[in-house]
């Protein structure tokens, strides 16, 4: 995909996700995050990490557009709707919100929606991008 | 159904989280890029990062974003994961080396204490800040 072909309004191909088991606890690990096994524990249920869930649609999103080595993530904003269990399937649908040119950078921002299998948003998101020309 | 760690009446206008910190290195961005699958030679590249702009490899936006989510989660539980909100913007970069504490403050409180708002950031060692932005927790959700 040719970013400087990507006009406001563009949508990406939705893409599936699921956090199983392995993938939650190799996720726990690398970011040390003792907070949410404790919750799980005093639940007596299995949540994937809220940011687990938006790092994993985030990637699927950056593949599809092919970021450059040298792009800069300049902000964030997430709404996490409802918990997510390990090994839900999730669908993630992505859209450019906003596209602009300046100084020699290409600024994009980008929405995102996960559903579950019913069509219900667990998360939304909007990402802002800015791509060397 | 109540957040395990809180109420209402815990949490009023000027109460800071409890803060985290960490002790960033490059076995944890590397760890981190296996566990999110996000492998930009930015962040895990030596050779290739010493040549960009930053100078050397720098941390995953995100990689600083969960660890803002564990000061959430550990302050307000499952009220954290269902209705959760935040808006941050990255002001610096992480690196290797770096001891990062991510704090967060309560400003402003609505709905009798039931919704809350918070100025949360991500600073370094020097006491520079890498991400700063708001988050929202409601605690009837």
């Amino acid at each position: 995909m040719d970013i400087a072909l990507l006009e406001k309004g563009h949508r990406f191909s939705p893409v599936s996700v699921v956090l199983d088991e392995a993938a939650v606890h190799r996720y726990l690990e690398a970011v040390e995050d003792a907070a949410l096994p404790a919750l799980c524990r005093d639940e007596g249920q299995a949540w994937a990490p809220p940011m687990a869930v938006a790092a994993l649609a985030l990637r699927g999103l950056m593949e599809a557009i092919g970021l450059p080595a040298g792009a800069v993530h300049g902000s964030q904003e997430f709404e996490f709707r409802r918990p997510v269990a390990v090994a839900e399937r999730l669908d993630s649908r992505a859209w450019v919100a906003h596209r602009s040119q300046r100084s020699g950078w290409l600024a994009l921002a980008v929405e995102m929606e996960v559903t579950d299998e019913g069509g219900q948003a667990v998360l939304a998101g909007r990402a802002s991008v800015l791509i060397p020309q | 159904m109540r957040p395990v760690n809180s109420t209402s009446k815990t949490w009023s206008v000027g109460r800071e989280l409890p803060s985290v910190s960490k002790a960033l290195t490059q076995e944890k961005i590397d760890g981190y890029a296996r566990a999110s699958g996000d492998f930009n030679p930015i962040h895990v590249d030596t050779a290739f990062a010493a040549g960009t702009f930053f100078g050397g490899t720098i941390a995953h936006g995100m990689l600083l974003l969960a660890y803002l989510s564990e000061m959430l989660t550990a302050a307000f539980g499952r009220a954290w994961l269902s209705g959760g909100r935040l808006k941050v913007r990255f002001k610096g970069v992480a690196r290797p080396g770096d001891t990062l504490t991510v704090r967060g403050r309560v400003e402003r409180v609505q709905d009798e204490g039931w919704r809350l708002f918070m100025a949360v950031e991500c600073v370094n060692q020097g006491g520079q800040v890498l991400v700063t932005g708001d988050a929202e927790v409601r605690l009837d959700g």
